[in-house]
């Protein structure tokens, strides 16, 4: 136990903006993809995202186009 | 419903450039593979040597191939799932002819050896700026045009096309600073080690971004459309989407390891690689269970087979990247053939067979005809394969035999082998890609006769149909 928090130790008072800022993106990012996963898989949404699936094959009959 | 009026003659344009460009990159590509395996054909010519002729090989394939064609596709999808023609089609011409001035002047000065000497940015600063200029035209038409759409919601290709154009242009714009000492010289803003990170930072997110996200975003239309059926999960090609624009910005550093790159920068780049497989798997899936219960069309639609090939070759150097940025086995593969056979996996596998499906598909579209020969795609796509399958291995045995050679003592504690003795030894091998990559060459010549015969059918049928009106 004690070489794990000794691993995980950390020197908050050195650290620089630039150390915030990188660990705050870091923090975030990872937040936010678990958000996303969440979001995706929840299975209220299903329907919602499967539906546009089939865009592409929503614009077939209007086939024209501008000559120059 | 009022009908929707297309801009397509761009799209034409794009579409045959990018073929001749396939054609002369990767003829570019087998000259010098050749000038590695029989040195003498460099002539002592300066213009023609190895060093000169990669980064026109390079920039050939990726820019002017890769991107004739992600120009073309971004913009006939962007207009096909909006249902909305063009914001602008005077700047899509603009890039266009913007684009392949580039391009003319990539082959004329890279030769003259002017040189950045940045792997992937070789080009020279008032180039830099002409690309951003242009890169930027393309960004406001695409991001205008979907913007205009009579669709409520934004197709998943779209978002791969729109995330590669966000994180492309500030990846150029960083990597590209420095200071201009004269028209045709100029030196990094960075320096040392930080250069190095900038350097690979941007190296590995072009392919990240550029050769991944942007290929990504043709397979997420055009596999379904030439399938003729929807893609396998919306749901999967959006955490596809947003794992990788969060996760391939970490990697570049996996491409420092054992450098002065501090070790952690090395280690956090080899876990985000890792972590990678799973998204990158998750999207090759995705694209192969579109064809789920429909897998006879393979047999007898051969554009199909370029698109389903390209996402195996896809998995496979995504599994094979990852694996290489571990500090294990990176020990062995860095500086040898290893990594230039990965590369070519991704690069000849993935990124132009699924160009080449998506060409295809949009030569039939464009031209309102079908291939004028299905047995030449058939053709195509062999050539392509077998010769991709042969380069990959020759640089995988020359790879990892070298790294073996490099690092191995004798009881004394003195290395076994000496540099030259490893180059001799690798002589085989460098026949071999150059006849692996001469095979790839042939499928590309092979496209480029059957597009412009298709074309030429477009032509004729045309005016047989004219004639029958009147």
């Amino acid at each position: 136990m004690n070489k794990l928090r000794e691993y995980f130790h950390t020197d908050w008072s050195a650290m620089t903006l630039h150390d915030w800022i990188g660990l705050i993106i870091t923090v975030g990012a990872f937040l936010a993809m678990v958000w996303i996963y969440a979001r995706v898989f929840n299975p209220k949404n299903k329907e919602r995202y499967e539906s546009q699936r089939h865009i592409p094959f929503e614009e077939e009959n209007t086939d024209s186009e501008n000559r120059q | 419903m009022e009908e929707t009026k297309y801009d397509f003659d761009v799209i034409r344009w794009f579409t045959i450039m990018a073929v001749v460009y396939l054609v002369v990159g990767t003829l570019v590509g087998v000259y010098i593979a050749s000038e590695l395996a029989w040195p003498f054909l460099n002539f002592d010519i300066p213009y023609i040597t190895f060093g000169r002729l990669r980064p026109v090989h390079t920039n050939a394939v990726i820019f002017a191939f890769g991107g004739c064609a992600l120009f073309a596709t971004s913009l006939y999808s962007a207009q096909r799932t909006g249902s909305t023609s063009l914001w602008s089609n005077k700047l899509a011409w603009f890039v266009f002819w913007g684009w392949n001035a580039i391009i003319v002047a990539a082959v004329i000065t890279l030769p003259l050896g002017l040189n950045q000497s940045k792997e992937y940015a070789e080009l020279e600063w008032p180039i830099d700026l002409a690309i951003a200029v242009v890169w930027l035209a393309w960004g406001l038409n695409l991001i205008m045009t979907i913007a205009k759409r009579k669709t409520s919601h934004i197709y998943v290709s779209n978002w791969f096309f729109m995330g590669m154009f966000v994180m492309i242009t500030y990846l150029h714009v960083v990597n590209s600073l420095a200071i201009p000492v004269g028209l045709f010289k100029s030196y990094s803003l960075f320096s040392g080690v930080q250069d190095a990170m900038i350097q690979w930072w941007w190296g590995h997110n072009a392919v990240g971004f550029y050769l991944t996200a942007g290929f990504l975003g043709i397979m997420y239309y055009f596999v379904p459309k030439q399938a003729n059926r929807p893609v396998f999960s919306y749901r999967l090609s959006v955490l596809h989407f947003w794992a990788l624009m969060f996760g391939y910005v970490w990697l570049g550093a996996h491409h420092l390891q054992y450098t002065a790159l501090p070790d952690w920068t090395g280690s956090l780049g080899a876990a985000v690689s890792l972590a990678m497989i799973i998204p990158s798997w998750g999207g090759a899936i995705n694209g192969m269970m579109t064809l789920s219960g429909a897998w006879d069309k393979l047999r007898t639609d051969y554009i199909l087979r370029f698109l389903i090939m390209s996402l195996a070759f896809y998995a496979m150097s995504t599994f094979e990247g990852p694996v290489m940025s571990s500090k294990t086995v990176n020990a062995l593969s860095h500086y040898t053939d290893w990594t230039v056979g990965h590369v070519h996996s991704g690069a000849l596998g993935w990124v132009g067979m699924v160009a080449a499906g998506a060409l295809y598909h949009l030569v039939e579209k464009l031209w309102n005809t079908r291939m004028y020969s299905a047995k030449l795609v058939n053709a195509h796509f062999w050539t392509a394969t077998i010769g991709t399958v042969i380069y990959i291995t020759a640089m995988w045995v020359s790879g990892i035999m070298q790294g073996l050679m490099w690092r191995d003592y004798d009881e004394f504690g003195t290395l076994t082998y000496t540099f030259a003795e490893s180059v001799a030894a690798m002589h085989p091998y460098y026949a071999m890609r150059a006849i692996g990559g001469a095979l790839y060459w042939l499928g590309a010549i092979i496209m480029l006769y059957n597009v412009i015969m298709t074309v030429r059918q477009a032509a004729t049928q045309r005016s047989t149909a004219a004639a029958a009106a009147a």
